[in-house]
């Protein structure tokens, strides 16, 4: 059994819609539509997103395709495939990656300083 | 053991659909159908429609459920909706509001 704060979306599951969240997230199925969490989201490689995407940290080992802005970091693996808007302030491509979009790495000091 | 878990914390709406067993921990608004099992856990809440083979319930669910095989509604449950399969069970101590069809036929 996962952790109570991992959600896992399995391989032959498939979502239409809004995903919103608090934990960790990993896609091994299909998401189409929405995605606003609050930690760290995993496409497999199995995966297949295709969906605006906000959440803390993004590792894409599989398929996305949709804007994606992320509060630390977004690593895009080698073999994955992503089409978008990249907004982040670190980001990683790796090589073998399959990247059309384009980056966008402002880094804002927070306000409180 | 099922390995799609929908975690206390996550927040869906919109439509599941798919062909393997999956384990609803938190809260999902909208459509579930599937080929496998769904199990509603304890701290799930579930506001949508439900197709599928197998269904057990320990959460809250609203909406109208239909099983190919079996329904079972656990003690401390909540559900809302009309129930159609051929097998469904009721625990003591679940609450349950709705129409039971269990759609009999003759063996």
């Amino acid at each position: 059994m996962a952790q109570e704060q991992i959600g896992i979306i399995g391989k032959g599951i498939i979502i239409r819609g809004n995903l919103t969240g608090g934990g960790d997230l990993v896609i091994e199925g299909r998401v189409e539509g929405q995605i606003a969490l609050k930690n760290h989201l995993t496409i497999e490689a199995t995966g297949k997103v295709q969906a605006d995407i906000r959440a803390e940290e993004l590792t894409i080992n599989g398929e996305a395709s949709g804007n994606i802005d992320a509060t630390t970091k977004v690593a895009i693996n080698a073999n994955a495939k992503v089409a978008g808007d990249i907004k982040a302030p670190r980001v990683v491509i790796e090589d073998g990656a399959v990247f059309n979009g384009s980056v966008e790495m402002e880094v804002k000091l927070p306000d409180d300083i | 053991m099922a390995n799609t878990v929908i975690g206390s914390s996550i927040v869906i709406d919109g439509e599941i659909s798919g062909d393997e067993d999956l384990v609803i921990q938190g809260t999902v608004k909208g459509k579930i159908s599937l080929k496998e099992s769904l199990f509603v856990e304890g701290s799930g809440v579930v506001e949508a429609d439900i197709e599928t083979q197998n269904v057990e319930i320990g959460g809250r669910v609203t909406g109208n459920i239909v099983a190919t095989d079996k329904v079972e509604l656990k003690s401390d449950c909540r559900v809302v909706g009309d129930i159609k399969a051929p097998r469904i069970l009721i625990a003591d101590g679940a609450s349950f509001k709705g129409n039971v069809d269990m759609d009999h036929k003759e063996r």
